[in-house]
């Protein structure tokens, strides 16, 4: 049994079908990515897998149980995380209080003990802390931790946003276009940091992306969407020789231009 | 070993500061009041002045910390302080009981005032805090009139009348020592997990969703706590003044509060308490101006919102209104040794 099953997921907007018959079998430890052109239903796809939107129609099952009708934050406690593709930060408290606002599910505390301040309170809030820590500092994060998160450089604010989903603690981590507005370097250091924290954190990882150069040297396998449809899918290799993918691409025309 | 003693002092000395402080500060007033530099009105405005430090730390907690638009506070308040005076003044009539079960009863008045706006801020919260922003202000706008609207039909209470004779309990000690306890617990519970999620779902609540925040609990939660202390504070309100009627409840009073809440700074507890002790005092001493007073105060609010626009205090704390990261690794003074050992 694969780890997310995700069978025949269609959704419709009005008249518009945005994403019709999409179907992923997520193994452990995998790395797929699912690329194409913009308005391709991506997104809405990232959506439908974390409850922000319910499909119209198919399923989606987490190691056997089915997902559909929960709400999001009951996805994020089942062991999906996700990134933003447009950031959306915490962005008015610090960079350490937005990656424990994050495991807020985790609390073991009740509201008197909150309130109250008890000692067993204060000492789960530093166990907290310092788990925080151990997180931002892979991250080059660390000495930035008492920082707005508004006043980030991009950069950071990106990294801080894989930060944040990694301390859900996910079994499956959805990252919507990580190196959105990056320079050529940054997205090699990005590129380098998804593999790194794919091993240590031991995630399945769905990845959504444009920059081709990113997604080659690290994906096991590749799903390009077009109008909400699969056209192609498999290895890195296979996809970037298909025709289909091509064209979805460059245009039915590139055929004359070449000639 | 000096420099160790020196360093564990420290803590030790900041935890119980601020409460010396007000010991302090409570010791000066009353000798002041004894010796009659401090006249009963401006006792009664400093009382009022605590009451509405509660009703806007409170509102703060729903509008400024959670993000959530609430202005019908004042609904909330009148629950507390009818809650509290049937206590006082029907079920135990204040000249029959003695003097020794007064206090029982007045606090006793107060959790009631507290729970009964407790209980309408969850019944009130879980329907509409599935709405937003300016839909969510109708809403608990609307809850505030309907509130006033109820009181004046039951005619036990003294309908449009109101309610006479109420015992004057709440003096400044009872009127401090709730303010205090109020803001304490208000700052623990920002620092806590339950705090760092209601700021989350005010700077980002689709993100806050996301990372496994039941928003929706939360925002009720934020709610009820909030509604109980301005129960609390109703209930303070109504020992003040001994005579309290629904139509002082009304959506001036909540206007009252939102005025204190962003000219002091919205999300700071240190400008609740600047913004409603400023604000309170301001028309009291501004009255040398007979009419003009309303003018002048109005003029000096927009001119706070124009070039302080996050409020006089936006987005900073006192140092005891302010638990740092690093306190969390402070060793505790209470029980040192022990722990101590047990590390060993």
């Amino acid at each position: 049994m694969s780890l997310l099953e995700v069978k025949n997921l269609s959704i419709q907007f009005g008249g518009l079908r945005a994403v019709d018959d999409f179907n992923l079998n997520l193994e452990k430890d995998e790395l797929v990515a699912i690329i194409g052109p913009n308005g391709a239903g991506k997104t809405t796809i990232f959506n439908m897998l974390t409850g922000i939107y319910r499909p119209t129609s198919g399923s989606i099952e987490l190691e056997g149980e089915s997902l559909v009708g929960l709400k999001p934050y009951q996805y994020a406690q089942r062991g999906i995380s996700r990134t933003f593709q447009n950031i959306r930060l915490f962005s008015n408290a610090s960079v350490i209080d937005n990656i424990k606002m994050a495991a807020t599910m985790h609390c073991k505390d009740n509201l008197v003990s909150s309130l109250v301040r008890t000692r067993t309170m204060v000492k789960h809030e530093r166990e907290l802390d310092e788990k925080a820590m151990s997180i931002l500092e892979p991250l080059s994060l660390a000495d930035k931790a008492d920082l707005l998160a508004k006043n980030l450089p991009y950069g950071d604010q990106r990294r801080l946003e894989l930060a944040r989903a990694l301390m859900t603690n996910p079994k499956i981590l959805l990252l919507d276009e990580p190196v959105a507005g990056m320079i050529t370097t940054e997205i090699e250091e990005m590129a380098q940091l998804v593999v790194r924290i794919r091993k240590d954190f031991d995630l399945s990882i769905i990845l959504i992306e444009h920059h081709m150069n990113f997604v080659m040297p690290i994906a096991d396998r590749i799903k390009v969407i077009d109008f909400g449809r699969t056209i192609s899918e498999g290895t890195p290799d296979v996809v970037q020789k298909d025709p289909k993918v091509i064209e979805a691409y460059l245009g039915g025309g590139y055929q004359n231009v070449n000639a | 070993m000096k420099t160790t003693n020196a360093k564990t002092m420290h803590p030790l000395l900041r935890k119980i500061g601020p409460l010396l402080g007000c010991i302090v500060f409570y010791i000066v007033i009353m000798l002041l009041r004894r010796a009659d530099i401090i006249n009963g009105y401006y006792m009664q405005v400093m009382l009022f002045a605590g009451v509405n430090v509660l009703m806007t730390a409170s509102l703060n907690l729903v509008n400024g910390f959670t993000g959530q638009f609430c202005i019908g506070h004042a609904g909330f308040m009148s629950l507390g302080a009818y809650g509290a005076a049937v206590i006082t003044t029907m079920v135990f009539k204040s000249n029959s009981i003695p003097e020794a079960a007064q206090i029982p009863v007045f606090l006793l008045g107060l959790l009631c005032g507290g729970i009964v706006a407790a209980i309408v801020g969850i019944l009130i919260g879980i329907p509409s805090l599935k709405l937003k922003g300016d839909y969510l202000a109708i809403v608990t706008l609307a809850f505030g009139e309907i509130v006033r609207a109820l009181l004046r039909l039951i005619q036990p209470i003294g309908g449009a009348r109101g309610m006479i004779g109420i015992p004057n309990y709440a003096n400044f000690f009872w009127i401090m020592f709730f303010v205090v306890l109020t803001l304490w617990l208000l700052r623990n519970l920002i620092y806590s997990p339950y705090g760092r999620a209601f700021i989350a779902i005010r700077d980002n609540e689709i993100a806050a969703d996301a990372m496994g925040i039941n928003t929706t609990k939360y925002k009720i939660m934020s709610f009820c706590i909030a509604a109980f202390i301005a129960g609390v504070a109703g209930g303070l309100y109504a020992h003040v003044l001994s005579f309290i009627q629904p139509d002082s409840f009304g959506f001036t009073k909540s206007a009252d509060y939102l005025v204190y809440l962003y000219a002091g700074g919205s999300g700071s507890l240190t400008g609740s308490v600047v913004g409603a002790v400023l604000l309170t005092i301001l028309p009291e001493v501004l009255r040398f101006l007979a009419t003009w007073r309303l003018v002048l105060y109005a003029i000096i609010l927009i001119a706070v919102m124009l070039y302080r626009s996050e409020g006089l205090i936006g987005g900073k704390e006192v140092p005891f209104l302010r638990i740092k990261r690093s306190s969390l690794y402070e060793k505790p003074w209470v029980g040192r040794k022990k722990n101590d050992m047990s590390a060993e």
